[in-house]
Parts: structure tokens; C-alpha cells; sequence
């Protein structure tokens, strides 16, 4: 009696042991990949961006409005900060399991084509799922590779000068349309000289403005397949930042540093910072002064090396569902009501539908508007610079190099060593 | 040492006196063991062994993640051991290691033998001691730490007391390792636990001897006290060497992701996992990682070589 008893909990104890074996293999290779979809023909698909909180609500938002309009797609969102987010989605595309849509920039485009893992949707928009039609300014083909459209623009943002409204105000100054980098600096200079702050937060490490600085000299930071520029260049580029830190102009980098994730000019250490026009309205909420957007200087009085860039959205290419995700994207960037949503918080509304269902009433959102207006009328906007594959990385690596040269742990010309040696690499990753 | 041998004696006795039938049963024991074993056994194997095997194979590869990986055969190690950056991310370890493992075992000795002590609340003392070791991983600490030691906050404001002003360590490419290092000494609870356990088994009757003899207590601590924990001794420096070598939370956090400025806590680890899964060059991170396998293996294996001239065993341990 004993015996068999015994025997009998360890039959049932086995039997434990082994669905828990087994519940762990499941549990494995269910990371494989979820087709979503359940018996009813109901539809999930994984939606991921990045962005603060406030993009985060309005997302939610346009997301429900979506689901009562389509009951048999369901969204499920994924959401984290910038880096975080490319991190997890090159794991999640190597594995095969990228999210069915998502938030994507000009910088990543040719990287995941080339990886093949981005749909083309022209055949989407062949099939009557999604609409290409209307779209402002020809930012349509900021989303296109090769004839293949990859992307479709939510919104269009330029880079602009940011400034500590209350600060120029006081050292009285002002910038205008067409100022030289003499003049910005100069004014940098006054500022410094009356209020005892810096005058900027660090503009040599910022890719994107060096961009425009060689497009205002007849180059580009990126041609076609390698760097648009050469090492004197910029061992030229950062001798100046650095000399510019070390006489206070530029704010002392390990003050900014230890004010991240907040930006120097919001921390109120420098009175302005070159960054993308629609990032503006994040100051207003960090910091305390009144911010504004100032014109970009330029070279020769007249060219800003400006273009359109874009966030977009792009649709993995092997979702299960690519009818539904082009659906998905088709709404989030023609549906009126998303547009009053969202706002120009991914950059000004990159369709004539949403562009004129929302008014700006607010000074920030105004402001973006004006801005581009602005820049639009003095017709400086060229075509945008190529971004090649690896462009993101080469983005880092000029941003931390930068920071070296600025911490005086670099010297410029080793520095540019470095980045041409990385590039390298990047390119042929 | 008994209870270990009577407990290894007793089931061979066991064995012999039950015959066939039981080791049938006994067969069937074991079965169940493995199969309760099998959850952990299958995580090891598809999560730990199997991704080592092959990023074994993958260090001798090109490998971005998406394309199939290429043999490159040693080009990965060639290009690493030129690496700048590769070799500024093994200076800043060495230093790390190298301050923070003795600040930290120097931290956890001299509490140990103060908690040594009998005193009125020893307990209470000894866990508050021990608590930082529980938490100091975690990613919140390494915000708080950030915030110690940022600028105009604790830190710096109890520097400028004493007119050593340098605006926050955490933005300072020379100071901000050291932050890194206060954040390792201040978990220096579970070394301590270790040493206290390996002060209680000193016989009391050494020291009575020495005392008699007329040896004071610094005499008594080199001579009789750090021989006769030298084994325990042994055993905190090779753990928490080991475990230097491999910081990456509180490099990666208090830098907030990017373990700088200017690369000053591009701790070994943050190099590995930016070269992983920020540039997705898996072929080159494993064969950093495997290069760290054999470096901390050497590491070891010296610490061991050196055991014969330090480290004091007892023969016959009553």
C-alpha cells in the first residue's frame, strides 16, 4: 500500500516535472513570432515608437480612434526612448520579429533596406490599401530608396536654432534671416560678455548642423556611399569648437553632461542650442526662461544648407498582415482627427488633410509653423543629404568624438582620425 | 567536516544493503530528479551553453546579426588589439579593478573585525553594513550616485567645504571612474560577511597564547589573524577581481548609457555591448568577450600560482 502510494506521487510528480519542462520549451520558442491573429479574423499588430511622454499620450490616443474606426485590427504599442528603441529593434529584426509597423527616420532607411526589412509600399499603395496622394512639399520622397518607398512621412522638421528668448532679449540682441556665423558668434559674445552665460551648448558635435554647414560651402556630410568631407575639414571644424569652449563661448561640456537627460539650454547654461525645430517645444516644459527659434547662420548671407527631413512610418516586410498595416499607416498620416491629435510633435503635418485640419494655438506649436513658413519663403530648402547605410552609427560616433574634443581629451586632427577609421567600418557593417 | 563524511558514508551503505529491485526504483528516482531538473537544465543549455558555443564560432567571424556570419579567422582579434578605443576600455577597467578591489576588501576587513566584536546589537549593525551589497546593482543606486556626485550636489558641496571644487565628478572625464569605484567600495557588505564568517573560526586560544606571550594587537592581527583567514582572504580577492573585471550596470547607468564623457568609464563590458547591439558587430564583440574569458582565466590562474607564498592552510583544521 505504502509502496504503490508512493509510487503513484512520483508518477504524478514526474508528470508535474515534465509539463513544466515542456512549459518552459514553449515559452522559448513562443518568442518565435506571434502570427496575431484569433479565430473571429481579428487582427493584432505591434505598433513601436519613440518619443516622450506627451507623444506617448497623443499616440494612445490616435490609436483608439483607429480601433473604433477599423474593430478588427487591434494595436498593440511598444514605446521607449530614442536609443533604446534602435537597440531593441535591430535585436528584434535580426530575429525575424521586428514590430509590424513603426516609427522610422531618414537616417535608418537605407541600413534596414538593406537588411530587407522594410516593405515597399508602393505595391500597398498599387492595391488601394494606402494613399500617397497629398502630401506637402514633397516630403514623400524623404520616405524613398532606390524607386521603393519605404517609408511614408508623418511630419516635416528642419534643423533650426533654438534661443533663450529672455536672454537675447536682455544682452539685446537679435538674430535675422541670413546672419553669418561671424554675427551668431558675435552675439554669442555679447551675451556672454553682459550676462555671464555661455552662449551655446555644444554645436560641434551635432551632425546635423555640420550637414548644414558643408551644404552651405558646396558640401554635404554624406555623399551616396562615404563621407562628403575631408579630414582637414573637419580637424578645421573642431579646432574652432574647441577654441570656443575654452574661451566660454561654448558652455563647459562637463556641465552639460551632468544636467543630461535635460538639455544645456533649458538647464539655463548657455542661451541657445542648434537642434530640430519641432524638439523646441520640449524646452518650454524643462526649462524656465521663454524659448524661440532662431534662423540658422549661414556662409555667404543668403544659403542655410536647410532641407525637410522627416519621422515616418514603415512596415516591417514580413508582417503576416501587410493589407492591415498599410491600412494603419494610410490612417495615422491622411485621418484628419490624428492630425488635431498629434500636433506638430513629429514636425509640422506631412499631409494637406491633417495640415489643415489643426491650428496651432499654442506659442510653440505656432512657432514651429512660422518657422518653416519662414524658412520656405527664403527659399533656402534644398533636397535633403543622402543617408547611407550606417549613417546612425557615424551619428554617435560624431557626437562622442565631438564631446571628446570638447573635454580637451582629443586632439581635433586625431579625432578625425578616428570618425574616418569608424566611418569606414559603419559603412561596410 | 564530520556531518560531510556520514552523510557521504550512509547511502553507499543504503546502496549495498538493498538489492536489484530497489535500484530500479532508485533509476526511476533519478529520473524524476532530472526532470525536475529539466526547466534549468533547458535554460542552460539553449541560454547559456549554446549561445557560448557559438559565440565562440562567431568570434572568428564577421557577423552583423543579419547576414549569415564569415570566417575572417583572427582578423576580429588583429583589428581589436589596434582598437583605440578597445585599449582604452581595458586601461579603464585595469584602473577600476585595480583601485576598487583593494579599497574594497581593505573597506570590508577593517569592518569585520569591528563587527568581530561582541557588542549589543551586532546584528543590526551587521545587516546595515550588508544592505548596500543588496541594492548597489540595481539601476536605480546608479541614478542616486549620478546625483551624489553631479554637480553643486553632496558631494560637490561637501568638497567645496574643503576648497577642492571641481564641479561634479560625473561630468569630469578624470573624476568620473572614481564615482564608479566609491559605488564598488560601498558594497563591501558581502566581502565582509565572508571575512567575519573566517574571523569566528580563528581559535581563541592563538590569541590567548600571543597575549600571554606579551603580543599586542597589532602583532597579534599580522601574526595570527591574517594567517589564519589568509584562505578567506584568498577567496574575496579572486571573487571580487573577477567580478570587477565584469561591471557594466553602474558604468552604463551612471553615465547615463553612453560611459563616457570622452570614454572615461568605457568600462570593457560597455565597449562589448556597443560593439554588439548598438554598431551589430556580434563577430567582434564575442571576440572580446572570449578575449576577457582567457584574461580573467589568467588572472586566476596567477592569483592561484600565488596562493603557495601568501596563503596559510591549516593541516590538520582540528
Amino acid at each position: 500500500m505504502g509502496n504503490n502510494g508512493s509510487v503513484e506521487r512520483r508518477t504524478v510528480l514526474k508528470a508535474a516535472g515534465a509539463s513544466l519542462a515542456t512549459l518552459g520549451l514553449a515559452a522559448t520558442t513562443g518568442c518565435g513570432g506571434d502570427g496575431g491573429s484569433s479565430g473571429d479574423g481579428t487582427v493584432t499588430l505591434r505598433y513601436a515608437w519613440w518619443g516622450g511622454e506627451p507623444r506617448t499620450i497623443a499616440i494612445k490616443k490616435t490609436i483608439a480612434l483607429f480601433e473604433k474606426k477599423y474593430p478588427k485590427i487591434k494595436i498593440k504599442p511598444e514605446f521607449t526612448d530614442y536609443e533604446a528603441f534602435w537597440e531593441k529593434f535591430q535585436t528584434q529584426a535580426s530575429g525575424g520579429n521586428p514590430p509590424d509597423v513603426f516609427q522610422n527616420a531618414v537616417g535608418f532607411l537605407r541600413k534596414y533596406d538593406k537588411r530587407g526589412v522594410l516593405m515597399d509600399l508602393k505595391t500597398q499603395a498599387d492595391a488601394g490599401n494606402l494613399s500617397l496622394e497629398n502630401f506637402r512639399n514633397g516630403v514623400l520622397a524623404n520616405g524613398q530608396v532606390d524607386g521603393k518607398q519605404i517609408g511614408i512621412p508623418v511630419g516635416a522638421n528642419t534643423m533650426s536654432l533654438v534661443i533663450d528668448l529672455k536672454a537675447f532679449k536682455k544682452a539685446g540682441v537679435e538674430p535675422k534671416f541670413g546672419w553669418t556665423w561671424d554675427e551668431y558668434f558675435d552675439a554669442l559674445q555679447t551675451i556672454q560678455d553682459k550676462l555671464k552665460i555661455a552662449g551655446d551648448t555644444g554645436y560641434f558635435a551635432i551632425m546635423y548642423l555640420y550637414d548644414l554647414y558643408l551644404r552651405q560651402n558646396g558640401k554635404a556630410f554624406f555623399s551616396d556611399s562615404a563621407l562628403g568631407f575631408t579630414e582637414d575639414d573637419v580637424t578645421q571644424w573642431w579646432e574652432d569648437g574647441y577654441k570656443r569652449v575654452k574661451s566660454g563661448l561654448v558652455a563647459d561640456p562637463k556641465k552639460i553632461e551632468q544636467v543630461k537627460p535635460k538639455s544645456g539650454l533649458s538647464a539655463g547654461l548657455a542661451a541657445s542650442e542648434f537642434t530640430w525645430d519641432n524638439f523646441s517645444i520640449r524646452y518650454e516644459g524643462e526649462g524656465e526662461s521663454d524659448y524661440g527659434l532662431a534662423p540658422i547662420p549661414t556662409t555667404d548671407g543668403k544659403q542655410t544648407g536647410q532641407y525637410l527631413g522627416s519621422l515616418m512610418l514603415s512596415a516591417f516586410s514580413g508582417t503576416k498582415h501587410p493589407k492591415e498595416a498599410a491600412q494603419f499607416i494610410d490612417f495615422m498620416v491622411h485621418d484628419p482627427e490624428v492630425g488635431k491629435i498629434m500636433g506638430y510633435d513629429r514636425g509640422i503635418l506631412a499631409t494637406t488633410e491633417q495640415y489643415e485640419a489643426f491650428t496651432p494655438t499654442d506659442a510653440n506649436n505656432k512657432g514651429v509653423a512660422a518657422y518653416e513658413d519662414e524658412v520656405a519663403k527664403a527659399g533656402v530648402l534644398g533636397k535633403i543629404t543622402p543617408h547611407p547605410s550606417g549613417a546612425d552609427i557615424i551619428e554617435a560616433a560624431f557626437l562622442r568624438i565631438g564631446g571628446e574634443v570638447a573635454q580637451g581629451k582629443t586632439k581635433p586632427a586625431d579625432g578625425a582620425k578616428t570618425l574616418f577609421s569608424e566611418a569606414k567600418a559603419a559603412f561596410a557593417g | 567536516m564530520t556531518l560531510v563524511k556520514e552523510a557521504s558514508v550512509r547511502p553507499a551503505g543504503k546502496r549495498s544493503a538493498v538489492p536489484a529491485a530497489g535500484r530500479r526504483g532508485r533509476r526511476r528516482e533519478n529520473l524524476a530528479g532530472y526532470l525536475f531538473m529539466s526547466p534549468w537544465i533547458a535554460g542552460f543549455l539553449l541560454l547559456t551553453a549554446g549561445p557560448m558555443i557559438a559565440s565562440l564560432y562567431y568570434a572568428f567571424t564577421s557577423y552583423n546579426l543579419f547576414t549569415p556570419p564569415q570566417w575572417v579567422g583572427l582578423d576580429n582579434f588583429t583589428t581589436m588589439f589596434q582598437d583605440p578605443r578597445w585599449q582604452k576600455s581595458v586601461q579603464v577597467t585595469l584602473k577600476y579593478v585595480v583601485v576598487a578591489t583593494p579599497l574594497k576588501l581593505l573597506l570590508a576587513l577593517g569592518v569585520a573585525l569591528l563587527l568581530a566584536q561582541k557588542r549589543r546589537g551586532q546584528g543590526l549593525y551587521r545587516a546595515a553594513f550588508y544592505m548596500p551589497s543588496l541594492i548597489g546593482a540595481s539601476v536605480s543606486v546608479g541614478f542616486v550616485w549620478r546625483a551624489l556626485f553631479s554637480d553643486d550636489a553632496i558631494v560637490d558641496r561637501t568638497q567645496k567645504v574643503f576648497g577642492l571644487d571641481v564641479g561634479g565628478w560625473i561630468g569630469n572625464p578624470d573624476y568620473v571612474i572614481y564615482a564608479l569605484v566609491a559605488l564598488s567600495i560601498w558594497q563591501f557588505g558581502a566581502p565582509m560577511v565572508i571575512f567575519l564568517a573566517g574571523l569566528k573560526q580563528v581559535p581563541r586560544e592563538l590569541y590567548e597564547a600571543a597575549e600571554m606571550d606579551g603580543a599586542g594587537p597589532i602583532r597579534r592581527f599580522w601574526n595570527i589573524t591574517l594567517p589564519m583567514i589568509s584562505p578567506v582572504l584568498f577567496f574575496n580577492v579572486l571573487l571580487e577581481s573577477i567580478h570587477a573585471f565584469q561591471v557594466f550596470g553602474s558604468a552604463y547607468v551612471v553615465s547615463d548609457t553612453r560611459c563616457g564623457p570622452a570614454d572615461a568609464t568605457l568600462v570593457y563590458t560597455c565597449y562589448l555591448y556597443q560593439k554588439g547591439f548598438k554598431e551589430a558587430q556580434m563577430g567582434f564583440a564575442s571576440a572580446m568577450a572570449w578575449t576577457l574569458v582567457v584574461a580573467v582565466a589568467l588572472v586566476t590562474a596567477v592569483l592561484f600560482w600565488s596562493q603557495k607564498k601568501w596563503v596559510h592552510y591549516e593541516e590538520a583544521a582540528k
